[in-house]
C-alpha cells in the first residue's frame, strides 16, 4: 500500500505504468485475486453508476420522500436542449449527471459510494461527460475508477472521507480531487499532473462544512456534488495546461485533515449548524420530523 | 497513516441503497457484525446512538440500516428500507436511544448495539468511519470483554479447553498477516483469541481454520 501521493506518483513514473495499473496490481496481490475478478467487480460498480445517471433523468426525474430534492437533473437536461448554457454544454452535462446521481441517492435508490454516498455524484458527473468528450471506451472508464480509487485510498488513510469527522471537504472535496486526478490520466496526462490536479481540486474546497438540513443527505448535499464535478473538470484542465498547485498534494491532504479536526461539531454532520441551522432549515426539520430543535 | 482503507473497493463502493455511506451502509455493516457475534437473530434489540449518529439517525435511515444488518441483510439488499417493518413482523422488540454524551469509543458516528435472546446478551460498540467502512472497538459476549483496535477484518476464536493457540496462529500466519492479537479468559467459558488481520479471509481459508473444539466469529 502507498502511504503518500508522492510515493504513488514515484511508483507510476519509475515503473512506467499508469496509476490505474498500479492499483489493479496492488488489489490482486492484497486479496490474492485474479485480474478478472478485480476488473469485473469494478465493472459492476460502473454499471451501477451509469444506471443512476440514467434513472435521474427519466420521466419527471426522481424525488426523495421528503420532497426536499428531486427533478432538477431533468430541469438541467431540458435547459441544455435549448443550447444556450453559459458555461458550455459539457459543464452543464457534468452538473446534470452529478445531480441525477445524488437525487437517486436521496430517494434511497441504488448507488455506488465514490467515496461516500453523500458525494456519490461527483465522480460520475465527471466520468460520463469526459466519456463523450474523449470517446472513452469501457476499459478506459474502468481504469478511471481504479485511478480515482488509488488516490482516494491515500486521502482516506491520511485524512478522512467522513463528513462527521472532516466536514464536506472530506466527502465532496475528496471526491472532486479523486475525479480530477483520474480525469487527467484518461486524458493522457502523467501521474505528476494527476497529483497536481488533485492538489488544486482539494485546495479549492478546503474548509467546506457538512451542514445537512434535518440531517438528510439532500440540502445542500445534492448540489455540492455539482460543484465537486465542475471543480474537478476545472482542476484537471488546469493541470493538463501545465498549471501547478505549488503546495504539494500530500500537504494539502494533511491540511484538510487538520481543518476537519478543527471544525466545531455543529458543522460536522450533526444537522445543527450552517444551512441546517438557518430559520428555513430548522422549519424544514420540524415539518419532517415534527419536533423542536436546538438552533444555538 | 491509519491504513483502515485496505481495498480500492472501500473507496469505489460499496454498491448500496442511499442515502449515506457512513450512516446507512456503515450502519448495515455494524449491524452485520453484531449479527455474526450474536450468531443469529435476537428477540430484543437496543441501539444507543452517540454524537452525529444521535443527531441525524432519522434523516439518514440509520435505524432501518442497522436493523437490516442485525437481520443479516447486505447493504444493497432491496429490503433494507423496510427492515423495521420486517423485524416488527417477526416480533422483535426494538429500542433506539439518542445518548447526549460523548461516544464511549471516541468516534462521532457511534452505535452501541445490545442484542438479547433468552438469557443471552451481547453488546457490540462500532463506529462508521466513512464510505461504508467501519471499526468494531468493543465487544461484550459470553463473559468476555474484548477490545479490538478497531479496523476489520477481525477473527475471534473461542476455545473451551484452552486450545492450541500457537498451532492456530501458525496456520493463520501462513495465509494472512496478523497485525495484532490478544487473549482473553472468562471463567467457565474458556479462552478467546482475537486476531486483527491485514487481509480479508476467503471462505476456503475459514473452512481450513475451523475445528471441532473452537468457535470462530469472522468480522
Amino acid at each position: 500500500m502507498y502511504d503518500t501521493i508522492q510515493e504513488l506518483v514515484a511508483a507510476s513514473m519509475s515503473q512506467n505504468k499508469p496509476i490505474s495499473e498500479i492499483m489493479i496490481e496492488q488489489e490482486m496481490a492484497k486479496n490474492s485475486a485474479t485480474r478478472d475478478e478485480v476488473w469485473s467487480q469494478m465493472s459492476k460498480n460502473l454499471d451501477v453508476m451509469a444506471a443512476a445517471v440514467k434513472r435521474g433523468v427519466e420521466g419527471d426525474g426522481v424525488f426523495s420522500k421528503t420532497g426536499l430534492t428531486g427533478g432538477e437533473a431533468v430541469l438541467l437536461k431540458k435547459y441544455r436542449e435549448k443550447g444556450h448554457t453559459l458555461s458550455g454544454d459539457s459543464m452543464v452535462e457534468a452538473v446534470q449527471n452529478a445531480i441525477a446521481t445524488n437525487e437517486v441517492n436521496a430517494a434511497m435508490g441504488v448507488v455506488c459510494a465514490t467515496p461516500t454516498a453523500g458525494s456519490t455524484g461527483t465522480l460520475p458527473g465527471v466520468l460520463f461527460v469526459i466519456q463523450e468528450r474523449l470517446n472513452l471506451d469501457r476499459d478506459q472508464m474502468i481504469r478511471f475508477l481504479f485511478t480515482a480509487g488509488a488516490f482516494g485510498m491515500v486521502i482516506a488513510n491520511n485524512a478522512s472521507i467522513a463528513g462527521a469527522t472532516g466536514g464536506c471537504q472530506a466527502e465532496v472535496g475528496s471526491a472532486s480531487a479523486m475525479a480530477a486526478a483520474a480525469a487527467v490520466e484518461v486524458a493522457g496526462g502523467n501521474a505528476e499532473q494527476s497529483s497536481e490536479a488533485l492538489a488544486m481540486a482539494l485546495s479549492n474546497l478546503l474548509g467546506l462544512v457538512c451542514d445537512p438540513v434535518a440531517g438528510l443527505v439532500e440540502l445542500p448535499c445534492v448540489k455540492r456534488n455539482a460543484i465537486g464535478a465542475g471543480n474537478a473538470l476545472i482542476a484537471a484542465d488546469m493541470a493538463l495546461a501545465g498549471c501547478t498547485n505549488k503546495i504539494p498534494a500530500d500537504e494539502v491532504v494533511t491540511a484538510m485533515d487538520k481543518i476537519g479536526r478543527g471544525l466545531p461539531r455543529a458543522l460536522r454532520e450533526t444537522g445543527i449548524g450552517g444551512l441546517a441551522g438557518t430559520p428555513t432549515g430548522v422549519k424544514m426539520k420540524m415539518t419532517i420530523f415534527g419536533q423542536s430543535v436546538d438552533v444555538s | 497513516m491509519s491504513g483502515n482503507y485496505k481495498s480500492v473497493f472501500d473507496i469505489i463502493g460499496p454498491i448500496m441503497i442511499g442515502p449515506s455511506s457512513s450512516h446507512t451502509a456503515g450502519a448495515v455493516a455494524i449491524g452485520r457484525a453484531a449479527n455474526r457475534i450474536f450468531g443469529g437473530i435476537p428477540e430484543d434489540i437496543t441501539i444507543h446512538y452517540y454524537e452525529s449518529f444521535a443527531q441525524t439517525h432519522k434523516g439518514h435511515g440509520t435505524d432501518y440500516a442497522i436493523i437490516s444488518g442485525i437481520l443479516g441483510f447486505e447493504p444493497d439488499d432491496k429490503r433494507v428500507p423496510d427492515a423495521l417493518d420486517i423485524a416488527h413482523e417477526q416480533g422483535i422488540k426494538i429500542k433506539f436511544i439518542e445518548e447526549e454524551g460523548d461516544s464511549p469509543i471516541g468516534h462521532p458516528n457511534t452505535a452501541v448495539c445490545e442484542l438479547r435472546k433468552g438469557n443471552r446478551e451481547i453488546i457490540v460498540s462500532g463506529c462508521s468511519i466513512g464510505g461504508g467502512t467501519i471499526e468494531i472497538r468493543d465487544i461484550k459476549m459470553d463473559g468476555f470483554h474484548i477490545k479490538p483496535k478497531g479496523p476489520l477484518p477481525i477473527l475471534l476464536v473461542q476455545s473451551e479447553n484452552g486450545g492450541n493457540s500457537e498451532n492456530f496462529s501458525d496456520k493463520l500466519q501462513k495465509i494472512n498477516t496478523i497485525n495484532h492479537h490478544a487473549k482473553y479468559d472468562a471463567p467457565g467459558k474458556g479462552t478467546m483469541y482475537e486476531y486483527d488481520l491485514e487481509n480479508r479471509l476467503k471462505q476456503k481459508d475459514l473452512s481450513q481454520l475451523a475445528s471441532k473444539d473452537t468457535k470462530m466469529v469472522y468480522l
